[in-house]
């Protein structure tokens, strides 16, 4: 079952989702034949709110900034971190996501100190550290909101699939920000683990939660 | 069976009471239903959704919209390719109502876009917003202000259906 995969194939595994059942199958035949450990027979089983990363493997640390200082992914090694790519700009997509992250974190009442939701601006021209701070707190005063350069941002982005690309908007738009939808659930070891799609149920992603922190 | 008619009786008048007490307007038969102002969170932005039935008789169109505390207001179309989430301002700016037919703008969706938005407007409170039409002319409803989300992705605020 060990074998070393590429960021790559991590991108590839997570970012297809119309190979989900596929992963499944070739998941269940290689438990049939390598008889291998229960937990990994219940996680393969589980229905999970979002695509779950098969083959979970490290996501690259990377430093962004917020308002009060630098960010780095590696702060929050211990937590269950959600990382959300996105912009202010966005009216319901991105501000959704974060009233479910929200909701998830009240929902688990002492559990919700176990994590961390990070939104990542991919607009970093319009959203500043300072602009990001006010909106984040807005949902809950524990989010984090940061960005930085391109490169940085592409930095985090790359290894997780995140796509964005801007394109040209109205007079009074000025341009809008075509971007991956997606909240990526990563472990306490850093590990990708479940990809939540924008209108993931509140209630399957606590779910998915606390099945985690059983699992520990 | 008595009681079964009176059963549908009784659900009949609910169902009546619960359409009369959302926000809707009619002006000829154009139904406006389940008016919501996406419009708490601090930010530039913001959106209106809403849910319009043609009963007119006529092909008729959503051609713009109005509401205090917005530099701009556009009609806009959102949709995801391949996990990626893509807005733009719908073709032509309008957004056709066929005769006959019910067009949701909701979450995740066609939308009413509030750009350079003023202030936020505080949750659960209402906001007139004025619809405007080729043919029904300018209709202003209340919306009522709600935060996105799941619990609002069939177009509900705060889980209270009013469309059945
Ligand atoms: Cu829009």
């Amino acid at each position: 079952m060990k074998k070393r995969l590429t960021v790559n194939d991590l991108r590839l595994a997570i970012y297809d989702l119309r190979f989900a059942p596929v992963y499944a199958f070739i998941l269940f035949l290689a438990i049939m034949i390598t008889g291998c450990g229960q937990t990994a027979v219940s996680e393969s089983e589980r229905e999970f709110a979002g695509a779950l990363v098969n083959s979970p493997q490290p996501v690259p640390d990377f430093t962004l900034t917020s308002a009060d200082g630098p960010v780095s992914l590696s702060d929050f090694a211990g937590k269950y971190v959600f990382l959300y790519f996105g912009y202010t700009f966005c009216p319901d997509v991105c501000p959704g996501t974060l009233s479910n992250l929200a909701a998830v974190r009240q929902e688990l009442g002492e559990d919700g100190d176990n994590m961390q939701v990070i939104m990542i601006s991919v607009d970093p021209e319009r959203d500043t550290p300072e602009v990001l701070e006010k909106y984040v707190a807005h949902f809950d005063p524990t989010f984090l909101g940061i960005t930085g350069s391109k490169e940085e941002i592409d930095a985090a982005g790359e290894p997780l699939g995140i796509f964005y690309e801007i394109h040209e908007g109205s007079a009074a738009s000025g341009y809008l920000v075509d971007h991956t939808a997606r909240a990526f659930l990563i472990d306490p070891e850093g590990n990708a683990r479940v990809a939540y799609p924008h209108d993931a149920p509140r209630d399957g992603i606590v779910a998915d939660l606390k099945w985690f922190l059983a699992q520990e | 069976m008595k009681r079964v008619s009176l059963l549908v009786l009784l659900l009949l008048i609910v169902s009546l009471a619960a359409c009369a007490s959302s926000d809707s307007a009619e002006s000829g038969e154009m139904v406006i239903e389940n008016v919501q102002a996406n419009m708490a969170m601090p930010s530039d932005t913001g959106s209106v959704w809403v849910k319009i039935t043609n009963n007119t008789g006529q092909d008729d169109a959503l051609i713009g919209a109005e509401m205090a505390g917005c530099g701009a207001i556009e009609l806009h179309n959102m949709f995801m390719e391949n996990d990626v989430m893509i807005m733009r301002e719908v073709e032509g700016g309008q957004i056709p109502i066929p005769a006959g037919e019910t067009v949701e703008l909701k979450q995740g969706g066609l939308h009413i876009m509030c750009i350079g938005k003023e202030a936020p407007l505080e949750l659960g409170s209402s906001i007139d917003v004025a619809l405007n039409f080729t043919n029904a002319g300018t209709m202003t409803v209340s919306a009522t202000v709600v935060e996105p989300g799941t619990m609002n992705m069939d177009g509900d605020s705060g889980g209270m259906k009013m469309d059945n």
